[in-house]
């Protein structure tokens, strides 16, 4: 009874063809589709959908996969609407695929300057969906949007320069009639920013930079010019809180990285929670994890919204596992610290204060001769997304044990080259580190299970209401063979247990999703250069 | 036809660039960088490791400062070489600190018959365990380019104190299984279900972590030492045949 009113469901879907924002607000109601990075506003990554359980998972098989003509890691999540897959093949092209079986309807290349500044590979971590409309960033730092039975380019509007090192990585999300897209470029020295672009034009509404220029409030927080390459980029998707209208977003690393010396202060708003009136894009508060970072623990991570108990009364809050090793929940009214406890090692702090501030130990800041810290300079996650489950109220994580050695070097700021004072060293030889998928009860940041892993995942988890989660081994850095599996992964959603595994035989450095198409629920991963999807038989 | 490929080269040629950043401060420059992303796989002193031996100042893709500057910014597809990102003016720094590596180093013949070596390889039980050209054991790396990829004094090392430097995959391992059977040999990948091993009894094994009593690596070499075991001379004959061991240089 239930797969048929969800079936009616997608079929009312069909006749509309068109994502309204009246969907994507009650997106938990069509489960059968992923409409958007996280799969709904409150960045849970938690399908609805059951059809696949802790019961029948062991039967799970290869439905389809789409290979990609790319040799770029592909870091997208898919997005499915009413059968079709959109989804955005690196470095800043989408295809659009029947969801069912795989084959291609369109696809949108994108032709690129030969100087790209991106830090990390040429990548995109996907694409966003709105009326008949898909919208992607590029790598040149462009917004585009596309007709979503075509292709074609309706319009393409520069956001900033790619010469000086900015470029779109991340996935757009839609926000009312508005692409809320984020910038890249925390290794070259930009100033990061948000952005609200119209839907149908392609003008830009409001812009919040990260980074407050002198006089602004936070602006005392920098010194000298050091603000107008203060970093503080936006390049992954943020969420949504329709009821409170804000935006909530994830701001990087401060600029240079490993070199704090030009910019004395906090270095607001890097690091940080922000939460932006969605209409003006006006700060309401912000959070800052890390002040005056000198070790690259960007907040990108996507911000968790959930209305729960807190010690006894009801309250909006904001769960986020932050790079740096902590686990925080934030009060998502006031943007109020709430909780943080480590949920992998750490040793550069002494915890955090009542306002969450940390109390830094000392002689862990980069140095010539080196310093090992954990996490190391890829943190204890990253941008990869974690997962929240109505149905077990626990918080799901890809977590690293690691440390790193971090240098400081000389920095200094060449306009489209890297501001970054040094590289620390990650994957040590001797004590490479481990990877973990892990649960973690957000009333008190405890960890309810771990399931322990040989190598460092660079993929999210989803969990679905089969009582799942879906996770991945792997590793990209070293491509070294040791240091790198490609394991996809269903675990118990309550106690951890491995249910159902298979090797996928490639780089794995994404997020999974659910979907219904065909009338069976469907699990995608990207591995490779590749998406694999699993079905039932 | 011909005429104009000569001429075109003439000028390529006469178009190569020069390192225009070659002062010792340069190279004193270009050594920061060197330490800092280029010394985990080259070594510290241009020694070799993962990486070739640079101290030789001959190198596999092009000696000259031009194709050097390349080979650093753009790094070698289909190699773990990575490019560099950082600014041309850098780049020319870590050319010009390779050129005061390649200094220290030598790509002259060391003294010593490596006829006579060749057959020391043998009679000595070298290639027991270490094939060249096809012909030896796996026990040990393979040497067919050994000459270009170490230095001399990396070489005598090796061969007097053979635990120096012992490749991972090359570190004595033995699994215990649940059921009592003991497999001994290399690990040659892993990961969290199992692990892959080169074996002597079994040759290639993949078992799994669920069955492991233990799993033992020791980060030690299983070669024997050769002090004593060569006279002085003989030493010299083996590293003079082992130098011989090297890659045919593209242009």
């Amino acid at each position: 009874m239930k797969r048929t009113i969800l079936a009616l469901l997608a079929c009312g879907g069909l006749a509309l063809a068109q994502v309204t924002y009246e969907r994507l607000l009650r997106a938990d109601r069509e489960p059968g589709q992923w409409m958007t990075y996280s799969g709904s506003y409150r960045g849970w990554r938690h399908s609805a959908l059951a059809e696949i359980n802790r019961e029948n998972v062991e039967k799970l098989r290869v439905a389809w996969v789409y290979q990609m003509p790319v040799t770029e890691r592909i870091e997208a999540t898919p997005l499915v609407v009413d059968g079709i897959l959109y989804v955005s093949e690196p470095p800043s092209n989408v295809v659009a695929l029947d969801a069912a079986t795989g084959r291609p309807y369109w696809r949108y290349r994108r032709s690129l300057p030969a100087k790209i500044n991106t830090c990390c590979g040429q990548v995109n971590r996907g694409v966003a969906v709105a009326g008949d409309r898909v919208f992607v960033g590029t790598v040149d730092a462009h917004l585009v949007a596309l007709n979503a039975k075509t292709g074609a380019v309706l319009w393409d509007v520069p956001v900033a320069d790619r010469l000086t090192g900015h470029s779109l990585t991340g996935a757009p999300l839609i926000v009312k009639d508005m692409v809320i897209a984020g910038v890249a470029g925390g290794e070259y020295g930009i100033r990061g920013f948000l952005d609200a672009y119209d839907m149908k034009t392609g003008q830009r509404r409001w812009r919040f930079w990260t980074i407050p220029e002198p006089g602004q409030p936070g602006s005392e927080t920098w010194k000298g010019d050091a603000w107008k390459q203060g970093g503080g980029p936006t390049w992954v998707t943020g969420s949504y809180d329709a009821e409170q209208n804000l935006i909530i977003w994830g701001t990087g690393n401060p600029s240079p990285d490993w070199n704090g010396d030009v910019r004395p202060g906090d270095n607001l708003y890097t690091d940080s929670a922000i939460a932006l009136d969605a209409d003006t894009g006006k700060l309401k508060w912000h959070f800052q994890f890390v002040p005056h970072d000198v070790h690259d623990w960007d907040a990108v991570q996507v911000p968790v919204l959930v209305d729960a108990e807190w010690q006894g009364r009801p309250r909006k809050l904001v769960y986020w596992a932050h790079r740096c090793g902590f686990f925080y929940v934030l009060d998502r009214t006031t943007g109020q610290f709430l909780l943080g406890k480590p949920f992998a090692t750490q040793t550069w702090a002494d915890g955090l204060d009542a306002k969450g501030r940390p109390i830094r130990k000392p002689n862990i800041d980069p140095s010539p001769e080196g310093v090992y810290v954990w996490p190391g300079v890829q943190g204890a996650t990253n941008w990869y997304s974690p997962s929240y489950s109505p149905l077990t109220r626990l918080f799901y994580l890809t977590a690293w044990e690691n440390k790193g050695l971090y240098r400081k070097g000389a920095a200094e700021y060449i306009p489209g080259n890297r501001y970054i004072g040094s590289v620390p060293e990650i994957d040590l030889p001797d004590d490479p580190g481990h990877g973990a998928i892990r649960a973690i009860n957000p009333q008190n940041g405890e960890r309810m299970w771990e399931y322990k892993l040989h190598t460092k995942p660079w993929s999210g988890v989803l969990s679905t209401a089969g009582q799942l989660v879906f996770g991945s081994t792997g590793g990209w850095i070293d491509r070294e063979k040791t240091q790198m599996e490609s394991y996809f992964f269903a675990l118990d959603a309550e106690t951890g247990r491995e249910k159902w595994k298979i090797n996928l035989g490639g780089t794995m450095s994404s997020n999974p999703i659910s979907f219904e198409a065909g009338g069976k629920q469907m699990i995608a991963m990207p591995a490779g250069g590749g998406i694999f999807t699993f079905s039932l038989p | 036809m011909r005429l104009c490929l000569l001429l075109l080269a003439a000028a390529a040629l006469a178009a190569q660039q020069r390192n225009p950043h070659n002062t010792p401060a340069d190279a004193a420059a270009g050594a920061k960088i060197y330490r800092s992303h280029c010394a985990d796989c080259h070594g510290i002193k241009g020694e070799g490791g993962k990486g070739p031996n640079l101290s030789t100042g001959v190198y596999y893709h092009g000696s000259s400062d031009e194709a050097l500057f390349r080979t650093v910014t753009d790094g070698i597809p289909g190699t773990p070489m990575p490019g560099q990102f950082f600014s041309a003016d850098q780049i020319w720094q870590v050319v010009a600190h390779l050129r005061a590596i390649a200094r220290t180093g030598s790509h002259s013949a060391p003294n010593g018959n490596a006829r006579q070596g060749r057959s020391l390889f043998r009679s000595k039980g070298c290639s027991g365990c270490h094939m060249v050209q096809g012909e030896g054991g796996i026990n040990g790396p393979n040497l067919n380019f050994i000459g270009s990829q170490r230095p001399v004094e990396f070489l005598r090392q090796s061969i007097l104190e053979p635990g120096a430097h012992v490749a991972r995959e090359y570190w004595p391992a033995e699994v215990v299984l649940e059921n009592g059977a003991s497999h001994k040999g290399f690990v040659m990948n892993e990961d969290t279900y199992y692990v892959q091993m080169l074996t002597a009894g079994k040759g290639l094994v993949t078992l799994p972590r669920k069955d492991f009593r233990k799993l033992e690596v020791r980060k030690d070499s299983i070669m024997p030492s050769y002090q004593g075991k060569l006279s002085g001379e003989e030493l010299t004959d083996l590293i003079a045949y082992l130098w011989t061991l090297q890659r045919a240089r593209s242009n």
